[in-house]
């Protein structure tokens, strides 16, 4: 169909933006997914050298490239006591915050506030009073709790938007037919903000996973993945790096589809399953 | 057996912070009514309803159902069920599952359960839809569903929020004679609210007219609409004209009023004994009007009582009959229903000046009630 109306100028000018954007996003990670799969004899930049897996099988063995099976496992289950807390947490402070108890604006803004600390200082001041009190930092201690005063305020922002579509009535319904209010969170409010759950936990399981500054002096001994990756840039010069890269974005990918699967599953479901 | 279900409000007063929600209602509702809760939006007639659930406690007062007391008893001990103006159906469960819930936090087996829930679920025609969920239903199967739901907990009051608001028209009227009928059925009270005149009257047996956290009639459906006992009332249910004028004399159990346009009409006092000057008020319903054309307008009206002259300004075909709205020489409305055989007899356009009037014997007095309530936006047309 003919084209009966220009587009004003504004429109080209925010489609180059966007484009740039895009290429900005999109265009180093691809460069680096691309130079992962180098030929054994290639380097760093291109040209290819020749198709490969063998930077993936360097990534195991630890001599050259560091510690990457190390650092990924902790990582990954650093990542999930995060995203278990962040979930039980923040649904707890969402469903309490929808009354109006003494001091509620307080501890909210209170919790607010540490997303806007800068979070190596925060990271400097948890590894200080490790010290002081004479415990040694960790991944599973204090990186744990570092990453949780950046992890739960989100979450809670979160929980605030799902709950504030959540109608009320069900909660009275459920009481209404005799459940207690054990039952009622068990098989009404939990299972109907369920979705919204596995939003938090999406954003409690990849805020940990790439988390850098916070971590960065409360890991203790054993490095996270990120802040393995940011030593190896400087010791580590093989295409091994950007397998590394290929690997942890594909867990990240992983990820995300598996919360957007089960919630588009889930809504598919209440939306009603017999229908075509 | 004696039917139980019978609910009792003394003196019940809600206050949210400073408003007065609920002021001191006392009112009996007998096992077994159809009650339905009538007012206008904000005239309290939820907030009431949520204190017999259980759902909101009464600031002073006592909810008493079958002679006990069920205040500060969670809403399933108090032995009513509520049916909530949105149903809240739960998303997450099929129609089985929903019906089941309350057996299941009973403790009940599961195969026991279904099978109950089955069976309810065919009390409402709805056993087809077991295996789907509340989204894949209309309006009115997520009703039936949500009526089933409250059903199955065996309850002595089923509490009802403007059951029928979420659905359109006609399905409206279907399910209006369908919750009638499941009342009959079940043989339990009813308390509905609503604020559509038609919908109390037509299923009720008690009609509580509300406004203002209090209750200004509670009678009969018909009671109500054909001897409304304040101005409010009248006015809020419709099909009643209500006039004014100030008493000029006393004869034969009757009150002679005139009005500012120079009409006189009479009115009975019953028990009240009117002083002279004093203003009363008095209600014809719009269908024992009659209606003739003034060919001389500016004739004398020779002291025809119980009448008023007026303009036509709109007809309206309503099928059996035909509304005929007349503009008072002050700007006050006046409707007359007549009958449409009569109409088309004798028909007047807009434009025509109409004597209207009406036999003594089809005038009601009423009480003066003020009320935020705005006339022009309520009233069945009937």
């Amino acid at each position: 169909m003919a084209q009966h109306r220009k587009r004003p100028w504004t429109f080209y000018v925010l489609a180059t933006f966007f484009a740039l954007f895009v290429l900005f996003l999109y265009g180093p990670m691809l460069a680096i997914y691309i130079l992962s799969f180098q030929g054994p004899t290639g380097g760093l930049t291109f040209p290819m050298n020749g198709v490969s897996l063998h930077w993936f099988q360097a990534l195991f063995e630890q001599q050259r490239t560091g510690d990457f099976s190390g650092s990924f496992s902790r990582s990954i289950l650093l990542a999930f006591l995060v995203m278990i807390c962040t979930v039980t947490f923040s649904v707890m402070a969402g469903l309490a915050f929808r009354r109006r108890f003494f001091g509620a604006s307080a501890i909210f803004y209170m919790a607010v506030a540490s997303l806007v600390m800068p979070g190596l200082f925060l990271s400097l001041g948890i590894g200080l009073i490790f010290r002081v009190i004479d415990m040694p930092t960790n991944w599973f201690s204090s990186a744990l709790g570092a990453q949780l005063t950046w992890s739960l305020p989100f979450g809670l922002l979160i929980m605030f938007a799902v709950l504030s579509r959540f109608d009320r009535s069900y909660e009275e319904a459920a009481r209404d037919l005799g459940a207690t209010n054990r039952q009622t969170l068990q098989y009404v409010v939990l299972p109907i903000l369920f979705p919204g759950l596995i939003a938090v936990a999406l954003f409690g399981f990849t805020l940990s996973y790439d988390e850098f500054p916070r971590t960065l002096l409360t890991v203790g001994p054993g490095n996270t993945l990120p802040l393995e990756i940011y030593a190896m840039t400087t010791t580590v010069t093989s295409p091994a790096l950007y397998a590394l890269g290929t690997v942890t974005t594909v867990v990240s990918f992983a990820a995300i589809i598996l919360s957007l699967g089960s919630i588009a599953i889930i809504q598919w479901r209440r939306g009603g399953r017999f229908r075509k | 057996m004696a039917q139980t279900g019978g609910i009792e409000l003394a003196n019940l007063t809600k206050r949210f912070g400073d408003t007065l929600a609920i002021d001191s209602v006392s009112m009996t509702v007998p096992p077994g009514t159809y009650c339905c809760l009538l007012g206008p939006s904000g005239c309290g007639k939820t907030t009431l309803l949520r204190m017999i659930a259980g759902h909101d406690e009464p600031t002073a007062g006592d909810v008493r159902i079958d002679g006990q007391s069920v205040l500060g008893l969670p809403p399933a001990e108090r032995g009513t069920a509520m049916m909530f103006q949105s149903y809240a159906l739960f998303p997450h469960l099929t129609c089985l599952d929903n019906v089941a819930f309350n057996l299941k936090v009973r403790g009940v087996a599961k195969a026991a359960r279904r099978k109950q829930a089955h069976e309810m679920l065919d009390r409402v025609q709805m056993d087809g839809f077991a295996d789907r969920v509340p989204a894949e239903l209309s309006g009115g199967q997520q009703q039936r569903i949500a009526l089933a739901r409250s059903l199955i907990t065996n309850p002595k009051v089923l509490l009802l929020d403007e059951p029928l608001s979420a659905l359109d028209e006609f399905l409206r009227l279907q399910m209006r004679g369908n919750l009638r009928q499941m009342q009959n059925e079940f043989g339990i009270t009813f308390v509905h609210v609503t604020h559509t005149q038609m919908e109390a009257i037509a299923v009720a047996d008690l009609v509580v007219v509300m406004d203002h956290g209090q209750i200004d009639q509670a009678d009969r459906a018909r009671a109500v609409y054909d001897t409304p006992r304040t101005t409010y009332v009248a006015r809020f249910i419709g099909g009643q004209n209500v006039l004014s004028g100030k008493v000029v004399a006393v004869e034969n159990g009757a009150a002679i009023l005139d009005d500012a346009r120079g009409n006189r009409f009479t009115v009975p006092t019953g028990d009240t004994a009117p002083g002279t000057g004093e203003t009363r008020y008095l209600s014809i319903r719009r269908d024992r009007i009659e209606m003739e054309k003034l060919a001389d307008p500016s004739a004398a009206r020779d002291g025809t009582v119980n009448s008023v002259v007026g303009k036509v300004w709109m007809t309206e075909y309503q099928g059996t009959w035909v509304k005929v709205n007349i503009t008072l020489p002050d700007g006050e409305e006046f409707v007359a229903n007549i009958d449409d055989g009569r109409f088309f007899a004798n028909p007047v356009h807009e434009g025509d000046m109409v004597l209207a009037r009406w036999p003594a014997e089809s005038v009601h007095p009423l009480e003066h009630r003020e009320s935020s309530f705005d006339t022009s936006r309520g009233g069945m047309h009937t």
